[in-house]
């Protein structure tokens, strides 16, 4: 087959999801969630500050370790701040207090493969 | 109205996708490995491979050490014997905070990306320039500077291309700042039963039904390497994400991953292995190799500004075909220059 012809093509934000690394975690140790358990928590989440029309946001958990409670999220790029503001505000599980970390962000899910700032030197 | 509208808007990006040829005179696909300097992770993934062949194996192993140096004082990296020992051409730019930059008394100027009232300052200083002319009042106010105005220390990470047999003159250079020699780390694995997408060479855009496009498959990479489950249905509660199509599985596809701090010439040299993977005939239509530049470095590829903003992202692949053709994507956050 030929080789084929240069071409360059520049495309301004074209992801339209956008992908977080999230981690939960509990004041008190020894709480589990399974990742069934962890999505209605997103939703729950999403309903306390935007209502019925943020809990239908949709929200791919991508990834999900129930040891660590850490999970990879996928969120359209418009639910992006909703998504984001929801997190950051939910305190409480079932009466557990509890806080998101928000570890990576990024249009990018091969971004979110690595993390330079985790980097451990020996 | 405006919160509304606020509420549903993320940050920008870019996304620039290339396809060459490696055999065409004027790729620049070496030019741009070679200037994208401060690289955290490289990966590779080649379908239909159970093993990795001796040659890749022991480019991967040998990718070579890189360094971390303790307090290491500024004014160290501006002497003539540091310049002439380690630097063959270089810039060292310097990315500081409003206050840290009126401290310095340097001249620099404000960040592209620091808004309407500059919070972040470059420096940029010309160390050829700077040692050719020990004697002038540029070097003479830099070095007052380092050392005596405001004596900046920081802990670096260095990695050095040599091409003489001097292997522990970095180690000895910095012999009184507690300096370590650190390996990459390397981890292999194989993926069995993989879904890969459906590429033809000449068309970036795809076509439907026939050929997935770049976009797309930037995507799905980022989902291997993230180990996403590349098969859920539409109504799963839990994900919905599935391989983009047309797409075909493979039996078994081989992933590796470097991180460290990884010298652009090793990756140079890592990409013409994986170019001469396609020397004898092959089941992969295609293999890929990406590479992650470090969230927080003060440049994306050559003296292009780079800043974290929410991402830090920075980061180029490749996919090479069987015939030689490559396509090149170039991902860069919302405080950052257009990829070369």
């Amino acid at each position: 087959m030929p080789a084929t012809a240069y071409e360059r093509v520049v495309y301004k934000s074209p992801s339209e999801y956008h992908y977080m690394k999230v981690c939960l975690e509990f004041q008190e140790h020894g709480v589990g969630l399974n990742v069934a358990q962890f999505k209605q928590l997103l939703v729950s989440a999403l309903r306390d500050l935007f209502g019925e029309v943020g809990a239908a946001l949709p929200v791919d958990v991508l990834t999900y370790d129930e040891k660590t409670l850490s999970a990879i999220l996928r969120i359209c790029s418009s639910g992006l701040v909703k998504l984001w503001s929801s997190l950051t505000l939910f305190g409480a599980y079932k009466s557990k207090k509890c806080a998101f970390r928000v570890i990576q962000v990024s249009p990018f899910l091969l971004a979110l493969s690595g993390n330079s700032r985790e980097q451990v030197l020996d | 109205m405006a919160t509304l509208r606020r509420l549903q808007e993320a940050p920008r990006h870019l996304l620039v996708c290339e396809k060459s040829n490696f055999g065409h005179d004027k790729s620049r696909h070496k030019h741009l490995v070679e200037t994208h300097y401060h690289n955290y992770r490289v990966s590779f993934l080649i379908p239909e491979c159970g093993l990795l062949s001796k040659e890749l194996k022991s480019l991967v192993m040998d990718i070579g050490p890189y360094y971390s140096v303790k307090n290491l004082p500024l004014h160290e990296l501006i002497t003539h014997e540091f310049i002439n020992t380690f630097v063959k051409k270089g810039k060292l730019i310097l990315s500081l905070d409003k206050d840290t930059y009126e401290e310095t008394g340097l001249q620099g100027r404000p960040s592209r990306y620091s808004g309407r009232k500059s919070m972040k300052f470059v420096i940029s200083i010309d160390l050829m320039d700077l040692s050719l002319n020990l004697d002038s009042k540029k070097y003479r106010r830099i070095s007052w500077s380092f050392k005596e105005k405001k004596p900046l220390k920081f802990d670096f990470l260095l990695a050095w291309h040599h091409t003489g047999t001097e292997e522990s003159t970095m180690m000895s250079y910095f012999s009184k700042y507690q300096i370590q020699e650190h390996q990459p780390k390397v981890a292999l694995s194989t993926v069995r039963e993989l879904q890969c997408p459906v590429l033809r060479s000449s068309g970036l855009a795809g076509e439907p039904e026939e050929a997935c496009s770049a976009l797309e498959f930037f995507d799905w990479l980022g989902a291997v390497f993230c180990s996403a489950d590349l098969n859920n249905e539409p109504y799963n509660f839990i994900s919905t994400y599935c391989c983009p199509q047309p797409s075909a599985m493979v039996a078994q596809a081989f992933l590796c991953t470097i991180t460290g701090f990884i010298l652009p010439e090793k990756i140079h040299v890592l990409l013409e292995q994986l170019c001469h993977y396609f020397d004898e005939p092959k089941l992969a239509p295609w293999v890929t190799l990406t590479v992650q530049g470090f969230a927080d470095s003060p440049v994306a590829w050559r003296e292009k500004e780079h800043g974290f903003h929410k991402g830090g992202e920075h980061l180029y692949n490749f996919v090479v075909f069987n015939n030689q053709d490559y396509w090149l994507q170039m991902a860069v956050g919302a405080n950052d220059d257009c990829p070369p």
